[in-house]
């Protein structure tokens, strides 16, 4: 019995040629504004250039069918050179739906199906509509026998919320991530681009008040060479205060629009995530797959008593040598202290961050800790040697106390735990972080010992992980008297070691 | 390859009489016995060779380098060529020296354990290193061999877990039928992850 094949929804068609004409229109539209009128010509020439890509999004629309076998999705694409691509359900990690303001007026969405085997989705579905997305979610969740998650629109009873995120939540949230400055750089860049920058700068600065003047005089003042340019340090002070604001605000804007009503529910075994104002995001990644999970919490997401909380997933290619597709996932961009414990439970199933005693360090660990520190002060203090002369003595005093309390404090936030499931380490004193890695999830642990290490008898333990980022928080614990490291690396190794590992 | 063999060998690929070499081998102790082992001593000669070389390929092309500029530029003081020659002597005397004496200082620094849960690598001279991988978390493994490795029967074991920072363990030096060895230990009795 051959299941029947299915297409996509014919506005596929549509879409795609939205997307081809968008690569074609975006850059004519930049040449025809950067360059005037000298664009023209080669424009109208390109124009029937467009035709064929055309006739190829009809042709893919015809070509694309897919079906669903007992086990697996059967997906055939290809007019001239056909493939047939198998992917089996249990395998299916994550259907990943995306829903932009057109996609949503014609009630169709754009699918990724991603197995995490590859860094490209194993199949990219634009579009389906609704109806045959939800029955392809139907369709995978429950092959792979776990409770088939609802639709996306309504959570069942049995789904549980975990999150959800007001405006006010996401205002704030906007405000502590601040990525303003991405929005300002790409401003910048295009000024740049249409050469508005300069005549803008003077207008609004003028010319004895930009950037560079105002250092250089700074500096003759200091040399003790006329006054100190007051005025201008105040309208240089306001300008960068005033572009700090703006940046936060444009980040809470974007925030708002990117994360609006954003949800996390746990559904069985899934983690379901959607947010989005204008384009809607809704993907579930399975319990199992989670590598790490790691809860950050910066300077001003204490002030305002938050936390964020991410986790790592690992790719599923079972024989690919590297094994590093790199997956994170917000489960939560900002949460209150008090919520966390909910969220955590439910993620990590008797993990309660209350109850973990830290453990500590090897005696020596402060004056290792403190070494780092004093070096970076006398680093910091000695380019101010000719400039202040017998004075730096009492910046190197100020910085050497700033030293002091910098290792301090790093060290009283240092912590490693082992709990029943997992093991946990926590670092930083003003931007804090805590990773929870099972022991299940281990791949390799490492005792490292340098010669600093060595003249102490201490040493490092790291845990190795799947999907772990160049930038993310991983579980490498120092200063650990060369004992504890020994006995910790043989209980994490055992630990692994007896339970298997899934992917 | 160009003298004609009257009684040519067939080549035999696909059917070896001989059993697999150390794969089902019952006179042999198990090789996951818990003891640290130091790897073949043969492992140092095979690096000093390697090491060996690459200290004559630097020096030769340094030389080369002399040579150029002893005939091109005429003018220069033959205090400063001497000068030259001189570092020349001393920096291949220093780089022959380190390739003759690190692999024996490494190799004493660099063992191996293997048991029942997995394998546990020691190396590094200043910066040491104990790297222990679980046995079931052993993805695939690779025994490898060069082409001087191979006329001095070691090989190279390599251990590819799903980790990142070790998603790839190598273990070199190793004779090449102990490296077999623990690759049939290490792997996963039976497909479990049927997931």
């Amino acid at each position: 019995m051959q299941p029947e094949e299915q297409r996509l929804h014919p506005l596929s068609i549509l879409f795609r040629l939205a997307a081809q004409v968008r690569t074609f229109a975006v850059p004519g539209v930049a040449a025809l504004v950067t360059a005037g009128a000298v664009g023209w010509e080669w424009q109208v020439w390109a124009m029937p250039l467009a035709i064929p890509f055309a006739l190829i999004s009809v042709v893919q629309y015809f070509s694309f069918r897919y079906r669903y076998d007992a086990n697996e999705m059967v997906i055939r694409t290809g007019f001239l050179f056909r493939n047939e691509r198998h992917v089996p359900y249990a395998r299916i990690q994550n259907l990943h739906a995306v829903q932009n303001v057109f996609h949503r007026l014609l009630n169709v969405v754009e699918v990724r199906v991603e197995t995490g085997g590859a860094d490209e989705p194993e199949a990219t579905m634009s579009v389906l509509p609704v109806s045959a997305f939800e029955e392809m979610r139907r369709r995978v969740f429950k092959e792979k026998g776990e409770p088939a998650p609802d639709t996306a629109a309504e959570p069942a009873a049995a789904d549980e919320t975990l999150l959800h995120l007001p405006p006010g939540e996401l205002l704030l949230c906007g405000f502590i991530q601040n990525r303003g400055f991405v929005v300002i750089a790409a401003a910048f860049g295009l000024l740049w681009e249409l050469g508005m920058l300069e005549s803008l700068m003077e207008s609004f600065f003028g010319e004895d008040v930009s950037g560079r003047g105002l250092l250089r005089s700074i500096a003759m003042a200091l040399f003790g060479q006329g006054g100190l340019p007051l005025e201008a340090i105040a309208l240089t002070a306001a300008a960068v205060v005033s572009l700090l604001l703006v940046s936060r605000l444009i980040s809470m804007v974007w925030t708002f629009f990117r994360l609006y009503d954003f949800r996390l529910i746990r559904a069985g075994k899934d983690l379901r995530i959607e947010y989005g104002l204008l384009t809607r995001v809704a993907t579930a990644i399975s319990l199992r797959r989670i590598q790490t999970l790691t809860i950050r919490q910066g300077l001003l997401y204490r002030l305002f008593k938050r936390a964020a909380v991410r986790v790592e997933m690992a790719g599923d290619g079972g024989e690919d040598e590297e094994g590093n597709s790199k997956q994170r996932e917000w489960l939560a961009p900002v949460i209150p202290e008090s919520e966390l414990p909910r969220l955590l439970h439910a993620v990590v199933p008797g993990l309660d961050l209350a109850a973990i005693s830290w453990r500590g360090f090897h005696p020596r660990a402060f004056r290792r800790e403190l070494k780092g520190w004093v070096l970076t002060a006398l680093l910091i203090s000695l380019p101010f040697t000719l400039l202040l002369k017998g004075w730096v003595l009492v910046l190197l005093a100020a910085l050497l106390g700033w030293a002091w309390m910098g290792a301090r404090l790093t060290l009283a936030h240092l912590g490693w735990a082992v709990s029943e499931d997992e093991v946990l380490y926590r670092s930083g004193w003003l931007g804090r972080q805590i990773s929870v890695v099972r022991f299940n999830k281990i791949q390799a642990v490492t005792i490292r010992e340098s010669p600093f290490d060595r003249r102490a008898a201490m040493a490092s333990v790291a845990v190795d992980t799947a999907g772990a980022g160049e930038s993310s928080h991983r579980v490498d614990i120092p200063y650990l008297a060369r004992e504890t490291a020994r006995e910790l690396s043989d209980l994490l190794t055992v630990q692994a070691d007896r339970t298997a590992f899934r992917w | 390859m160009s003298t004609p063999n009257p009684a040519p060998e067939p080549p035999v690929l696909a059917a070896d009489p001989e059993p697999a070499p150390a794969a089902v081998e019952p006179s042999l102790p198990s090789i996951a016995d818990g003891v640290e082992r130091h790897l073949d001593p043969r492992a140092v000669t095979l690096d000093r060779i390697v090491s060996g070389i690459v200290t004559a390929a630097i020096s030769l092309s340094q030389l080369v380098a002399l040579v150029v500029i002893y005939f091109v530029a005429d003018d220069l003081p033959g205090r400063s060529m001497a000068l030259l020659v001189l570092f020349w002597v001393a920096f291949t005397l220093t780089l022959a020296w380190s390739s003759y004496r690190w692999p024996e200082v490494e190799h004493r620094h660099k063992s191996y354990k293997v048991d029942e849960r997995g394998i546990e690598i020691r190396k590094g001279v200043y910066w040491r290193k104990v790297i222990n991988v679980p046995r079931s978390r052993v993805q695939h493994t690779d025994v490898s061999q060069g082409p001087i490795e191979r006329s001095f029967g070691l090989g190279t074991l390599v251990i590819y877990t799903a980790g990142t920072s070790h998603a790839r363990v190598d273990l070199s030096g190793l004779e090449h039928a102990t490296a077999l060895r623990i690759r049939d230990h290490l792997l996963p009795e039976e497909a479990s992850d049927a997931a």
